[in-house]
């Protein structure tokens, strides 16, 4: 299996370009510009040492958004993008995407919540979320300075499934599947699949028979 | 059921269990515990000889326990796969099954467990969910009362194939009632039980009283309700159909169930909220709409499989909305009632969802990892020089460390998971994790720490959990203090005490270190490397005589931003109450202690030069502050 597998690259501890630093901060409509004024995060993060460009984005994560990211990493030969909107739950892979497209590593781009973990948490201390969002913002640009090019690792897939319960969700799941033509193991501890469906008379809304 | 069986792709394993999952998406091992039946898969057809030989007679589960099954049996007729088996805690060994089996020789009584292992790309957990037992609820008088009985044991009465082969009797006196009253929400809905709703169990009210009308339009059925739930295509006019048919629906819950104790006449007490009064009626048959809880092993399952419970104890999806299929683990998906109550269409729809997400993966010839996994500067590591340590091999919850001593130690990339337990752990500061490296997360402690660092609360979050708690407390809109500010690597395992005292030495106020609780925790066994960590930390910063409170260990999950949000409240009333020259004080105090303990911290590779850089940002941040 091992030898299926790449092998990350000896990466150096440090990057070995000189960082050049975009900074996108996002609105989200009034999600985000309700609570703090955007433009203000923008002028900070502006000013920080590696960083070459900063805006503020209606949405970053629409279209235009994306298509000004990208635009700018040609325009001001960007090499490391700053994203400040929401969690990373949420849009790390839209974002990872998006700078791809243009070119980049998408481990060359990092993202501040200040959405999730901001405005949306201190919307009666604007000016506390103000600090706060310039703070993560900041912080977003330090990390990236030091982010080096990374690859995804590619494994090998076993093609078969497991389907653990084989109740309707279960069957139902096994079924598709195994209609895809993977195999599947269906594993049920009762001695007989069927599950509370089974065991169960007629069923709404149609009142046909479970079984 | 008959198609899954039928389908030559389908391998049925039933009575068996899940012991292990190892692995990760596209290469999991699964161990199986095969439970011996002591009748052999290959001999058995089902003809039942077997259980008309046995003479033991116990309550069969199926059936809710309202009929009997024997020792040798199948749970129900159209059991799949029809195989018989012996229940050996039940079975006197008389062997008359043996004799009745003959020439089959299906029977086999020396039959052991077997243990399976299988090499598994993808999984689906489809575990279902379990009924609340209402004993405890005892102003029901479920348990006590022979006429008050559970839906599922209704559902076996009402079955054709059932107990009384589709009859509705009185267990008291097997007379068929006339009279019968449907208590909605029994432990559900109610804080002292299970505060949520169980989704599916109005409509399942209305199915059976529309059931029993059919079979005897003369019967009284009257269902007693909180509020009617019925958002489904179809589902209103369902509802409509039974207020059509003469269900009468009640809103109110009952109080009280009271018995006469001769005839076994039930009588409830209930506010009719519509009335405005209180009411009292007399029923024959009382059957109580239990709640859906999550299944009895589901705690232990979520071990197994290593993946969160929300409140409520049911599985935890990755994201509520975006990804409610998906597991936190890449490679393990949901299906059905063990990620949250839900009725038959919902279920099968959530089938078909988890097969069509475990299918991208099952369809592809290699699948990608993110490449956060840990890297060993091998000039530093120590045991390349000879001299023993193997700490990091110990620390590692994959067994992904070769470590032999007089060779530097390797990380085997495929099997690590990128926790950064080793790199929390490696004395010598030997091992790097990609994307979390130490120069990255000092440079974000760095400028966390620029301005005003003593009124900071630095939260120090694993990227599964705490960071998803703090996310749900922003979403909940769940308010707390605007001096906090987190930071995110992937397990509190990777949380190196080097962190923590530099954060100290730059004068933070206070420090969270958070992570999940012990059983959620993505990495096996990362959280409890942290823990032991922070507890160690804690001993320490206590004994400098740090006060309490500034250093704090939580464990919170994706779910819990209420707790998140109270957390960090009550971490900014402990500064609070600290006066400002007294806390700077202790911070001044304790810097010389934490310098003692960083002197090798610009050792590591890239440090020294990250932290020039990053003083320039700093100093910049200090500068805006004073002009602002």
């Amino acid at each position: 299996m091992s030898e299926e597998v790449n092998q990350p690259k000896y990466i150096g501890a440090m990057p070995e370009d000189e960082p050049r630093i975009g900074v996108y901060v996002c609105h989200c409509g009034s999600n985000i510009a309700g609570v703090i004024p955007p433009d203000q995060v923008v002028d900070f993060a502006g000013s920080l040492p590696g960083v070459v460009h900063a805006a503020e984005t209606m949405y970053a994560c629409a279209d235009s958004g994306q298509r000004l990211i990208k635009e700018d990493i040609k325009k001001h030969g960007l090499n490391r993008v700053v994203v400040s909107a929401c969690s990373v739950r949420m849009h790390e892979p839209t974002f990872r995407a998006c700078v791809a497209e243009a070119g980049l590593n998408p481990f060359l781009m990092e993202m501040a919540n200040i959405r999730e973990q901001c405005t949306w948490a201190h919307g009666h201390d604007r000016e506390g979320a103000l600090e706060k969002a310039k703070d993560l913002t900041a912080a977003a640009v330090a990390k990236a300075t030091f982010l080096t090019p990374l690859d995804m690792i590619n494994v090998p897939v076993t093609k078969k499934a497991l389907v653990i319960g084989g109740g309707v969700a279960g069957i139902n799941a096994a079924l598709d599947l195994a209609e895809q033509k993977i195999p599947v193991v269906l594993v049920e501890k009762e001695p007989t699949i069927g599950g509370v469906m089974a065991q169960l008379n007629k069923t709404f809304p149609t009142m046909d028979c479970s079984i | 059921m008959v198609d899954a069986a039928r389908q030559p792709l389908i391998e049925v394993k039933a009575y068996t269990e899940v012991e292990k999952v190892e692995g990760f998406v596209g290469n999991f091992k699964v161990t199986l515990r095969e439970r011996a039946k002591y009748v052999r898969a290959d001999r058995c057809n089902g003809c039942a000889a077997c259980a008309k030989a046995c003479p033991v007679e116990v309550p069969n589960y199926f059936e809710m326990n309202l009929a009997p099954r024997k020792a040798a049996y199948i749970p129900m007729s159209q059991s799949v796969p029809l195989i018989y088996n012996i229940d050996m805690d039940a079975c006197i060994h008389c062997y008359k099954c043996v004799e009745a089996c003959g020439a089959l020789e299906a029977i086999d009584f020396s039959m052991e467990d077997k243990v399976i292992e299988e090499d598994i790309g993808a999984i689906v957990v489809a575990t279902g969910f379990g009924h609340f037992d209402p004993t405890p609820m005892t102003e029901y008088g479920y348990g006590r009362y022979p006429n008050v009985i559970t839906a599922m044991e209704m559902e076996r009465l009402n079955n054709s194939a059932g107990a009384t082969h589709g009859m509705v009797v009185r267990p008291s006196d097997n007379r068929r009632p006339q009279r019968l009253a449907i208590i909605n929400c029994v432990g559900s809905r109610d804080k002292r039980y299970n505060s949520s709703c169980s989704n599916f169990c109005c409509m399942y009210a209305i199915k059976n009283a529309l059931l029993l009308k059919q079979m005897n339009p003369d019967m009284d059925i009257s269902i007693y309700y909180i509020d009617i739930r019925t958002p489904g295509k179809g589902y209103e006019e369902f509802y409509d159909r039974a207020r059509e048919a003469g269900i009468k629906f009640i809103q109110g819950r009952p109080a009280e169930i009271t018995e006469d104790p001769d005839s076994h006449q039930l009588f409830i007490k209930s506010e009719d909220i519509t009335l405005g009064r209180v009411i009292e009626h007399e029923y024959d048959l009382v059957m109580l709409n239990q709640a859906a809880i999550p299944q009895p092993d589901q705690d232990h399952m979520s071990s197994v499989l290593n993946v969160a419970q929300s409140p409520g104890g049911w599985f935890m999806e990755y994201h509520p909305k975006l990804r409610p299929i998906d597991s936190p683990t890449d490679g393990i998906f949901f299906a059905g009632a063990c990620q949250g109550p839900k009725d038959i269409p919902a279920s099968v729809a959530q089938g078909s969802a988890a097969a069509a997400r475990a299918s991208r993966i099952l369809h592809s010839d290699t699948w990608q990892i993110e490449p956060t996994v840990a890297v060993v500067w091998p000039d530093r590591c120590v045991s390349g020089k000879g001299q023993a340590c193997g700490i990091c091999e110990r620390a590692c919850p994959y067994g992904a460390i070769d470590y032999t001593k007089g060779l530097s130690a390797e990380v085997i990339t495929a099997k690590c998971h990128g926790c950064g337990a080793c790199v929390g752990e490696c004395p010598h500061d030997s091992i790097t994790q990609l994307h979390y490296t130490d120069a990255q997360v000092l440079a974000q402690i760095r400028t966390l720490l620029a301005v005003e660092p003593e009124k900071k609360i630095l939260a120090f979050r694993c990227q599964w959990c705490s960071y998803g708690g703090a996310d749900l407390a922003g979403t909940s809109h769940f308010e707390y203090s605007a001096n906090e500010r987190g930071l995110r690597v992937m397990c509190s395992a990777r949380m190196d005490a080097d962190l923590i005292y530099e954060s100290y030495r730059l004068g933070a106020g206070a420090i969270l270190y958070s992570g999940c609780h012990p059983q959620d925790c993505h990495y096996i066994t990362g959280q409890v490397a942290g823990a032991k960590r922070a507890a160690r930390l804690d001993k320490m910063f206590a004994r400098m005589g740090m006060t309490p409170g500034r250093f704090r260990t939580e464990w919170i999950s994706a779910a819990e931003g209420d707790k998140y949000a109270r957390v960090i409240n009550e971490m900014q009333a402990t500064l609070d109450k600290i006066p400002e020259s007294e806390l700077q004080a202790e911070i001044d105090r304790l810097k010389p202690e934490m310098e003692k303990k960083l002197t090798k911290m610009n050792e590591i590779p890239g440090v020294e030069e990250a932290m020039i850089q990053v003083d320039f940002i700093v100093n910049e941040m200090q500068n805006k502050a004073v002009t602002v």
